[in-house]
């Protein structure tokens, strides 16, 4: 047999996980009765839904029209989110400034049309305005500057 | 009641040169911060409370007022510019709206729902001048099983939103309903799939969700367009709505004002489906459905206006019975406090000054709204103009810092990475995340209002169909499920599959 | 010595709006922004009096006092965050019956000891809890309502804004002192469980004060008691839960500011009087009185500690009687 729909074969197997998943975790809490529902109840019976509908799709993969999962590009979704684990983890420790132009320049990779210069020059822009923004304008509580400078 | 010497003295308040001042202050920071994704209006509000202190408290509620639906219209901005919705109204505005920038037609976009919203938000302000003590009542009237009823609805509606398989779409939804349960669980206090972690202690944010579904993933799809030039909209057409589309968006507005108007009078969430709504109605009521979700105008003409509506009669509640809708309202309640203010059902009565001044000033609010951004709409457009390789580095910092604002936590950014990558994979297997996203606004009160009718009824499943306004709610809800499923509808489905 | 700088920095903090300017033995406070955590989502009366004492101690001392929202499991999350904060005076808490007394025994694990890990600064206000029915149901007193909540075992429902808030805490309180079986139902928050009581869904609720008080003036809902052991100046017709015959009841919301332990004595002292100082400024006092919290005399860090212990003992208790728990 041949897998026809590779987007829904695929689609299909994580709905299938996910309520599965769900389910499981559920086990961990109170099922209750339908009349005094525990915490368990609802997810549990969501996530056999879940589970269910995942089956349904998965099983229809091997019958309906064609269609190919598009290019998985492993590269520009790698580059931005790892710009913004960055950001994350340097948020605290480095301040806004810091922390905002790794985001940026490393962001900037993910375009092929990346240049230093532009991504620089973004990148110190973008420092200034979310200071003066985020910091100044709306007062949220970031630290600016590197902890051990202050 | 002596409505027009109410609105007489209402707008002698509203029209005072200062509360002028306030009330322009408001709708421009809220515009403002609307703009800038998940910045929402409480993180504003909250820092302006103790400026607040030295106001007069008809400037003060002015000018908050105006922050909150200023961020409204903000919100719509950024979801039709660049696909990011930061409130959950915004949602599906994106459906629509960032197809049309997409083709091009941003401007449009824009127009008609400034106009759109103009309209509702004058509707609703009249509304609320002539009837909001019996419209409060009515809302007294929505209880659990009534609410319950109500997401019902609102669940079967959230298949609609999609425009590929509906299958996939029903799955999505019951997706986003399980995300929505993670955290401790309102009837038992269990904390529930948090996995030890206490930030999930109280749930994932709606904004670490839209963030990293609709923008970070977005951005990551529009990256893998490696070979071609990244470039972000077709060659920009009109600036504003041609007649054309004022013909075709006229229905959709009055719709859209109407069962707006109606939704947000319930402070349980009712305006957070007036949006979802009204994009269902639409899409239903379309003699050809076949252009929504690829940039057809009333796909945000509606729900641009109904969310508006909702927006000002969500206050009804606030001014009448001194119960908030919704956080802002909440600050709002802190505010009066603040001022020495009782917020209960004895303002009106007490403040007529406050009450009318409000009410009033909220039109001129919206009138104030729509001269500031139909200008800036050129501006916005220009925008889209800046090549994509700067663009997308900037919406990534604002996604960023919109979410680490909602809990000033880092581990929210990590959040949002995570639904990044759910939300990439969604686009690659052709699952739309809207919703999704319905489904995880819907699955908390739905779950919340079903055990808590049922803690009421001591366990009598009945109690859904021998309420009233719950049994018809749920007769629509069958209706609507036939003529969702319905096989011509399938048919029909099928074909637009297939194109 | 010590006494007199101390006293210095008092009439200082009261008097002039100098940053610091009292040198000498009290080392130099503050130099640097401080952060004021508080536990909950902005728009609360707690938050709402921390942003007013954040800017009259910003007035009095010159280095800006910010308030950062750190919301999360009933405000364990946000006191966690201080108590692991460095104990130089910079972070403070707005702590709450919630976090020092009530989460340390619903909740299965707190990240924090409300003793060991914090110094009590300041209470700051004391907040009275009042027995509201919805008009519709036939009571005028405490004891109509034992009365038929005797003769109708689990008809009568109460709201609360969530599981283990002094609302259900009360309730379960109530039920156990006074022998009676009611139905508790939980909300994501008071305000929907106001609108359900407003709606007649539930019946009663152990409301906060500030927020029943304009309920009960439009006579949309009957108070029949306050849950402190004294009358409330705010309400002074209405009888304690006490006198109406339920005997012990004494219930509050409280909240007040506290430190990561291991801070400096004079920066405490010094903290205490700037918010106290803020506390009896004209604003503060007649915001504080329209919630109607009272104002304490003898507000000093020691007083608010074995205040803190003692309500700490006492919810011990009524969680573990309640039968309350979150995992």
């Amino acid at each position: 047999m041949r897998i026809k729909n590779a987007k829904d074969f695929w689609a299909g197997l994580m709905f299938l996980a996910f309520g599965v998943g769900f389910m499981v975790v559920a086990r961990n809490y109170a099922m209750g009765t339908a009349v005094r529902m525990g915490p368990a109840y609802f997810p549990t019976v969501l996530g056999g839904i879940l589970a269910f509908l995942g089956l349904v799709v998965f099983l229809r993969s091997f019958f309906i029209r064609p269609e190919a999962v598009g290019l998985f590009r492993l590269r520009p979704m790698a580059i931005v989110l790892a710009a913004i684990i960055v950001f994350a983890v340097t948020l605290k420790p480095l301040g806004l400034v810091v922390s905002t132009i790794l985001l940026i320049v490393i962001g900037s990779f993910a375009s092929h049309e990346f240049t230093w210069r532009a991504a620089l020059v973004l990148a110190v822009v973008l420092a200034a305005f979310s200071v003066a923004v985020f910091f100044y304008g709306l007062g949220l509580p970031f630290n600016v500057w590197p902890a051990f400078l202050e | 009641m002596d409505l027009l010497g109410n609105l007489a003295l209402g707008f002698g308040v509203a029209l005072q040169g200062i509360n002028l001042l306030y009330a322009f202050f408001g709708v421009l920071l809220g515009t403002l911060i609307g703009v800038l994704p998940g910045i929402g209006p409480v993180a504003t509000i909250a820092m302006l409370l103790p400026v607040t202190f030295t106001l007069p408290p008809v400037s003060a509620l002015i000018m908050l007022a105006g922050i909150y639906y200023g961020a409204q219209y903000g919100g719509s901005t950024t979801a039709i510019l660049v696909n990011l919705p930061g409130e959950s109204s915004s949602v599906v505005t994106t459906l629509d709206g960032y197809q049309m920038a997409r083709q091009g037609r941003a401007g449009p976009a824009l127009g008609i729902a400034a106009i759109g919203s103009f309209i509702a938000g004058t509707f609703a302000t009249f509304l609320i001048a002539l009837a909001a003590p019996p419209l409060a009542d009515v809302a007294l009237k929505f209880g659990p099983a009534e609410y319950f009823s109500l997401m019902v609805l609102g669940l079967i509606a959230a298949t609609v939103l999609a425009h590929g398989s509906l299958i996939k779409a029903i799955a999505m939804v019951v997706l986003g309903l399980l995300l929505g349960l993670v955290g401790t669980d309102v009837n038992s206090g269990v904390a529930r799939f948090n996995f030890a972690i206490p930030e999930l202690s109280d749930g994932i944010g709606f904004v670490t969700v839209a963030m990293g579904m609709f923008g970070i993933a977005e951005i990551v799809a529009n990256l893998d367009t490696a070979e071609k030039r990244e470039v972000f909209t077709a060659k920009l057409t009109h600036l504003l709505p041609t007649a054309k589309d004022f013909k075709d968006s006229a229905g959709a507005i009055t719709r859209g004002t109407l069962l707006g108007s109606a939704l947000g009078i319930l402070p349980g969430g009712g305006a957070l489906l007036a949006s979802f709504a009204a994009y269902t109605l639409e899409k239903k009521a379309a003699k050809d459905a076949s252009r929504f979700g690829k940039g057809d105008i009333r796909g945000v003409a509606g729900p641009e206006s109904a969310n508006n509506a909702g927006a000002q009669t969500s206050f009804i509640p606030l001014l009448t019975l001194g119960i908030p809708s919704n956080a802002v309202m909440a600050l709002m309640i802190g505010a009066m406090m603040i001022q020495g203010i009782a917020p209960g059902p004895q303002v009106m009565t007490e403040k007529p000054d406050l009450f009318w001044g409000m009410i009033a000033s909220m039109w001129v609010g919206n009138l104030m709204l729509v001269i500031l951004n139909l200008p800036m709409i050129g501006l916005w457009i220009k925008l889209l103009t800046v090549p994509y390789r700067l663009l997308y580095p900037a919406i990534l910092l604002f996604c960023c810092i919109g979410v680490y604002s909602v809990n000033n936590s880092t581990f929210d950014i990590f959040l949002m990475v995570g639904f990044a990558v759910l939300g990439y994979v969604c686009v690659k297997l052709a699952c739309e995340p809207a919703p999704l996203i319905l489904g995880f606004i819907l699955g908390p009160m739905m779950e919340e209002n079903l055990r808590r009718a049922l803690l009421l009824s001591r366990g009598n499943p009945m109690t859904f169909l021998e309420k009233p306004i719950s049994a018809t709610l749920l007769a629509i809800a069958a209706l609507l499920l036939l003529v969702v499923v319905a096989p011509a509808v399938r048919q029909k489905r099928e074909e637009a599959f297939q194109e | 010595m010590r006494r007199v700088a101390l006293f210095l920095a008092l009439v200082l903090t009261l008097v002039a709006p100098v940053p610091a300017a009292a040198q000498g033995a009290v080392p130099a406070y503050p130099t640097k922004p401080i952060r004021f955590v508080v536990p909950f989502p902005p728009g609360g009366p707690l938050d709402i009096t921390a942003r007013a004492i954040g800017q009259k101690l910003t007035e009095a001392w010159g280095q800006p006092v910010v308030v950062d929202n750190r919301p999360g499991a009933g405000g364990s999350l946000g006191a966690e965050l201080v108590a692991k904060a460095p104990a130089d005076g910079y972070t403070l808490l707005m702590g709450a019956v919630s976090t020092h007394a009530i989460n340390p025994h619903l909740y299965a694990r707190v990240g924090y000891d409300p003793f060991r890990d914090f110094v009590p600064v300041a209470l700051v206000a004391e907040v009275p809890n009042v027995l509201v029915v919805n008009p519709a149901l036939p009571v005028n007193s405490v004891a109509e309502l034992v009365a038929l909540a005797r003769a109708k075992p689990g008809y009568l429902n109460f709201g609360s804004g969530s599981t283990g808030s002094t609302g259900h805490l009360a309730g379960e309180l109530f039920k156990s002192l006074a022998g009676v079986d009611m139905v508790h139902i939980p909300y994501k928050g008071a305000a929907p469980a106001m609108q359900d009581l407003l709606g007649g869904q539930v019946q009663l609720m152990f409301d906060n004060l500030a927020s029943a008080a304009p309920q009960v003036k439009a006579g949309k809902l009957r108070a029949l008691a306050v849950t402190t052991a004294q009358r409330s100046p705010a309400m002074p017709d209405l009888p304690t839960v006490n006198e109406a015959g339920v005997k012990g009841f004494d219930l509050s919301t409280w909240f007040g500011v506290f430190v990561p332990a291991g801070t400096p004595p004079e920066i405490v002292a010094k903290l205490n009087a700037g918010i106290v100082a803020a506390l009896e400024s004209k604003e503060l006092r007649e915001r504080l009185a329209a919630m109607g919290a009272e104002p304490r005399a003898g507000n000093t860090p020691a007083a608010f500690a074995a205040f803190v212990r003692a309500e700490n003992a006492k919810y011990a208790r009524v969680v573990k009687e309640s039968g309350a728990k979150v995992d």
